[in-house]
């Protein structure tokens, strides 16, 4: 069995379902929003102002956990997955297709993201994003368009290992909105390589911590990495 | 041709034995139903034919293939496990698109099985509209997309309306009748009877028939004759004269079993009976399955206290 038919059905599922593209949407929309929203209120020692413009991420990214998790969920609701793995018995094929399915419109929509945020917070720092430079820019919003993509596929693997969607969102977005908040202000040592901590690295024009912008995203991207072998694991392993 | 063979194929779930050495071939070219009381094992037997569940042990191939194997397994077998499985949010004709795509069946074919299974005006619908009829009818369409030689259907009169089972009993026949091997699940007798030409018969996860559906019938219900008269008495007395078995039948006449209505009918008249009907009654599936479970329950209950005996499997 070829692996591109398999991909064009699972491209065409999560095109097919509105609340996929809603997702998508709102992954642009409130990352920019709130960059927007923090950009008018940025002031303080630790300012940064590459991270000004892209604050918005910390909720951008609940849409793109929300996109990935969905995208994987759908299947486990009433028989799906036995009509899926019916139509494409090699499992691993099937849920590699379905990360491809995944990934590539939200690493797409990402990018748009980044630069996006990035347009819209510069234009309300006005004079205070003046010290970045265009390769700082740049890294950001290309760092940000991979760290979405990389967190919507953290949740599509996850999903998959706890064959609900519910779950996935009971502990992503807790961990995304409450924990990681707290833990953050405790900066150093372990907290650093959380996979959003470690992935946003790459959005601030200083770091501090014991990673920098890239070896920040590559550590996100070994989480991301071991969700979805996990994923695949537990859809390979067990009755459909 | 392509039959499904199931050899020797046992599923446990922990310490339940849904499935429990069982060995059947579903030929082409024929209905064969799918009988057994809920949680006797059709639907596991059926995932596991479909590779979706891992056997035990045992196995169960496709014209001598594992499911797996089949390179667009679309195209060789279509099911139907739940008719739940389109997402409600997608469209009917976004569902069946998903699936052509991923076995390279041409576009064209979505529309056709559309067609063929009635759901042409609302294929641009979500299916959450649908009512489960509808909904029946789409995973039948699924599982007609690949044109495949092998159909596997549970429970596919589930919500379906008095036409819709007229359509689906045509349709399986029409299934038997082009060559395709036809298995089709269900706990309803009647329906059954009225499609099936072979059965395969499932009690607790072992098998308890596999025969033609005639000979099923035949050999658990005996034919009676059903005779009502003005004088009932007068009748039962010249019966059991006569040697025959009777037992009261309903709205006052008698049923007489191991007799023919030609013999009855001669009888009566002979006595100068006055007879106000006269009828064969063929034994039903019904009547059939029935005598079967419950000779089922004995031996189950018996087994229990003693070494089981060994079942009867057709190799």
């Amino acid at each position: 069995m070829a692996f591109a038919p398999v991909l064009h059905s699972e491209w065409i599922k999560i095109r097919t379902l509105r609340s996929m593209i809603w997702a998508l949407a709102a992954v642009v929309l409130a990352t920019a929003a709130f960059s927007a929203l923090a950009g008018l209120d940025s002031d303080g020692t630790d300012f940064d102002p590459l991270f000004a413009a892209f604050f918005g991420v910390n909720f951008g990214q609940v849409a793109a956990v929300a996109f990935g998790t969905t995208a994987v969920s759908s299947e486990f609701q009433g028989g799906a997955l036995r009509l899926s793995l019916a139509a494409v018995p090699h499992r691993g094929r099937w849920f590699t297709a379905k990360a491809v399915a995944i990934g590539v419109p939200a690493l797409a929509v990402g990018l748009l993201t980044g630069f996006v945020s990035l347009a819209v917070g510069s234009a309300v720092l006005g004079d205070k994003a003046s010290g970045l430079s265009a390769a700082e820019c740049l890294r950001g919003a290309v760092g940000c368009g991979v760290y979405l993509a990389l967190m919507a596929l953290l949740a599509a693997g996850l999903t998959a290992l706890l064959r609900s969607g519910l779950a996935t969102l009971s502990i992503l977005v807790p961990f995304l909105l409450i924990v990681s908040f707290v833990v953050g202000g405790v900066s150093g040592g372990i907290a650093d390589f959380l996979p959003d901590k470690a992935g946003q690295v790459i959005l601030h024009q200083t770091s501090d911590g014991a990673l920098g912008p890239w070896s920040g995203l590559a550590v996100t991207a070994v989480w991301t990495a071991a969700a979805l072998a996990a994923g695949a694991w537990s859809v390979r392993r067990r009755d459909a | 041709m392509t039959s499904i063979d199931v050899h020797e194929l046992t599923k446990e779930y922990g310490t339940t034995r849904a499935v429990d050495h069982l060995t059947f071939r579903v030929e082409p070219g024929r209905v064969t139903g799918f009988l057994g009381p809920n949680g006797a094992g059709k639907s596991t037997t059926m995932r596991l034919v479909l590779g979706l569940d891992r056997p035990t042990s045992g196995t169960a191939t496709i014209g001598g293939r594992a499911y797996a194997g089949l390179g667009e397994p679309l195209r060789h077998v279509g099911a139907l496990l739940d008719a739940q499985a389109a997402h409600g949010s997608r469209t009917a004709h976004d569902h069946l698109r998903a699936l052509a795509a991923s076995n390279r069946v041409e576009p064209a074919r979505v529309d056709e099985v559309l067609e063929e299974t009635g759901l042409t005006k609302v294929a641009r619908r979500r299916v959450k509209t649908f009512s489960l009829g509808m909904r029946q009818r789409l995973g039948i369409a699924a599982a007609l997309l690949g044109d495949p030689p092998v159909v596997l259907l549970d429970e596919p009169s589930n919500g379906l309306d008095p036409e819709g089972i007229i359509w689906i009993r045509e349709l399986l026949r029409r299934l038997a009748r082009e060559g395709r091997t036809v298995l089709v699940s269900s706990h309803l007798m009647n329906e059954t009877a009225s499609f099936a030409d072979h059965l395969i018969v499932l009690g607790r996860g072992r098998l308890l028939a596999d025969t033609p559906m005639r000979e099923f019938i035949h050999a658990r219900v005996q034919p009676r004759v059903r005779v009502r008269t003005t004088d009932t008495e007068a009748l039962a007395d010249l019966l059991t004269r006569h040697g025959y078995r009777t037992a009261e039948g309903e709205h006052g006449g008698r049923a007489v079993f191991d007799a023919r209505v030609d013999d009855i009918g001669r009888l009566a008249s002979g006595a100068g009976l006055t007879i106000l009907e006269l009828a064969p009654e063929e034994g039903t599936l019904e009547q059939a399955y029935l005598d079967l479970t419950a000779t089922e329950t004995e031996f189950t209950a018996a087994a229990s206290t003693s070494a089981a005996p060994a079942q009867p499997q057709e190799a």
